[in-house]
């Protein structure tokens, strides 16, 4: 009952004509941004920054919840119809997406998507809104060791996907965490793999992989295939109208990504892009026609989105009760929280009820201005397929680089964009997925982070992976993750090689 | 001797990458302080699993190359730079020339030229029509990026 009174307390913030004005321009903004590729929540979260400033913080989170939203949402139209997810969370929508697009049913994946992230975001805020202090009690009892072995159950869980070979895929993981360690090591300060460079000092930025990887490699192959100019069913969006057949089909998948997406958004470093992996990996495991993912299955476009926009609101759950940024994104949040008198933490609630029941108030008001901005505007947003391929290709090319240069300024990572674009087409002819080593890539550094932490704890001794029983539970469910496509690969080949 | 398959090379590629990248980890200097994990632990520990992987890939069966069906065949038989294989070298060199000229040039002229040169290159016969989009592609990302969200990009030659 008490949580039904803060709901109302905090519908009577977020619904003062003000904030609703705030709601839907974030849910707008965000949206825009997130379709350009290279543009993310992080970037249009960052740019909000200097306008909430001078807001009341309830005012101030509403806003840039909503970007976030939007941004997700937006990120999965530009994985949908060009294969270029300017957000890592939206990867795994492209595998089934941008098939679908391909197949003339761009409107359905997008109209999809929408219905998806809706429920997604919805079923989690009632979570966020119910659970939230007991999960941030679980999430707290997580050490270095649980969070090593969580990061290696999100790679292999990934690399399992791969359905023509397994060590494709985990070389596709080892090359992603690879490029992931290069730069400063952040605990000693010393130099990996710079080649005595100073732009290769930071790093290299997961843009710069992920476009590369993805949008460029795309560009490349579709010029391989004559310009793409073929195969693309010109002015065919295909209707937005779901047969109650396909509704059936989503309505598993999404409620069971959207709880799984919001659980995974709360463990700190997980987030959406696990959470839209899981949850596409957990579908594909369940389906009758778990073979079809991968060509335009709707499952496919379902479970990821509802599982990413679930993961979002998941995320506040650290950052709003422990005052801990579970990603880059809601780091930014904390930031700008911060700028604006506010600290999260575990006094929020007694201290700022205004803003921690606004803000959830808000998510409800925030997912509803989601899918009625987006649902109209899908017809409008698919016509970019209508464009002249030889145009469109150059287009995609300009994106690339403004994303990439208007993050670092810097030449350097336009060759390293290049580079990336070049071995990206590499992997896609000679069949390695690119999935785990994008996911490597993010995982990597954290990865390493929590097994040196879980070690120096620990006093070098390995064992401390398996003496908690959590950490030795997740790795378990690793090693089945690989272990057991390999015996139904096995028990496949038995029975034809009877015969 | 009998002659390697696809898996067989790329695992000698990939073995080949692993050993310099042991070679370049076992190159990374301690921490003056004993510590139970150091900077090179987790680079060695990825060239190894790298090394056993591109092992594994050797003696795995090949399967068919992804792309080499869709590849566009009858361009193939076309003039020398307009093939498959040509338009990736020439789409690769341009953008590596606009990386450089980026700043000189500025980032309107310089994605103009990018975006009408390779839509032309590409095949797009609608000269008008392929200045004009580029052209308001170009400024309109130029003036949202630099006017609305103060992110700057090089003027170059141009005045704004």
């Amino acid at each position: 009952m008490d949580a039904l009174n803060n709901l109302m307390y905090g519908f009577g913030i977020a619904l003062e004509p003000i904030n609703i004005a705030y709601v839907f321009a974030g849910v707008f903004a965000g949206t825009i941004i997130g379709m350009l590729p290279g543009l993310g929540p992080i970037s249009a979260l960052a740019l909000m920054i200097p306008i909430t400033f001078a807001m009341e913080p309830s005012s101030g989170l509403i806003l840039m919840a909503g970007v976030y939203y939007g941004a997700i949402f937006g990120g999965s139209t530009s994985s949908i119809l060009l294969n270029a997810p300017g957000v890592a969370g939206t990867v795994a929508t492209s595998f089934d997406g941008y098939p679908m697009a391909k197949q003339g049913l761009a409107g359905k994946a997008l109209a999809i998507a929408a219905y998806a992230s809706f429920i997604g975001g919805t079923v989690s805020v009632i979570f966020l809104m119910l659970v939230a202090p007991l999960l941030s009690k679980v999430a707290v009892s997580f050490g270095p060791a649980e969070y090593f072995a969580l990061m290696v159950l999100g790679l292999t869980a990934v690399v399992s996907l791969s359905d023509k070979s397994l060590v494709k895929g985990l070389i596709a993981a080892v090359i992603g965490v690879m490029i992931s360690i290069v730069g400063i090591d952040t605990q000693t300060g010393t130099e990996r793999f710079t080649f005595n460079s100073i732009q290769l000092l930071d790093g290299i930025d997961f843009l710069v992989v992920a476009l590369g990887i993805f949008a460029l490699a795309e560009v490349f192959y579709m010029l391989l295939r004559g310009g793409g100019g073929k195969e693309v069913p010109r002015n065919v969006i295909g209707s937005l109208k779901l047969s109650r057949s396909e509704v059936k089909q989503i309505a598993g998948p999404i409620s069971r990504s959207s709880v799984l997406g919001f659980f995974t958004g709360v463990l700190p470093g997980a987030g959406a892009t696990i959470g839209s992996f899981l949850g596409y990996s957990m579908e594909k495991r369940l389906a009758k026609d778990g073979d079809t993912f991968g060509k335009g299955n709707i499952k496919g476009v379902a479970a990821p989105e509802a599982a990413n926009n679930a993961a979002c609101t998941g995320s506040f759950v650290p950052l709003l009760t422990l005052g801990v940024p579970g990603s880059g994104t809601t780091a930014v949040l904390l930031g700008a929280l911060l700028v604006m008198g506010v600290t999260p933490g575990p006094m929020m609630l007694e201290q700022r009820p205004d803003v921690f029941w606004g803000v959830i108030a808000s998510m409800y008001i925030g997912n509803i201005f989601l899918l009625v901005l987006n649902l109209p505007l899908i017809p409008l947003i698919a016509k970019i397929l209508d464009l002249p391929r030889p145009l469109l290709l150059s287009m995609i090319l300009i994106f690339c680089m403004i994303g990439v240069y208007g993050m670092s300024f810097s030449v350097f990572d336009l060759l390293l964009l290049l580079g990336f674009g070049l071995l990206g087409l590499g992997l896609r002819l000679f069949g390695f997925p690119t999935a785990p080593l994008i996911l490597a890539l993010i995982l990597g550094n954290i990865m390493e982070e929590s097994m040196r932490r879980a070690l120096q704890i620990s006093g070098g001794d390995w064992t401390t992976f398996i003496d908690k029983p959590i950490s030795l539970s997740l790795l378990v469910i690793a090693v089945l993750s690989l272990g057991l496509p390999l015996l139904k690969k096995r028990r496949n080949k038995a029975p034809s090689a009877a015969h | 001797m009998t002659r390697l398959n696809v898996n067989q090379w790329l695992a000698l590629v990939l073995a080949l990458v692993a050993a310099a990248y042991l070679a370049m980890a076992w190159q990374i200097p301690t921490f003056p302080l004993p510590r139970p994990v150091d900077s090179d632990l987790f680079p060695k520990v990825l060239g190894v699993s790298l090394l056993l992987l591109a092992t594994l890939l050797f003696f795995e069966k090949p399967s068919a190359i992804a792309g080499t069906d869709d590849i566009d065949h009858e361009a193939t038989n076309g003039p020398l730079l307009f093939t498959p294989w040509a338009r990736v070298i020439v789409t690769s060199l341009a953008i590596a020339a606009y990386a450089f000229l980026l700043v000189p040039l500025g980032f309107v002229l310089a994605s103009t030229l990018l975006c009408v040169g390779l839509t032309a290159y590409y095949g797009y016969r609608r000269h008008g029509v392929n200045l004009a989009s580029s052209l308001g592609v170009v400024l309109a990302l130029y003036l949202t990026m630099t006017r609305v969200m103060d992110v700057y990009l090089p003027t170059g030659v141009l005045p704004f």
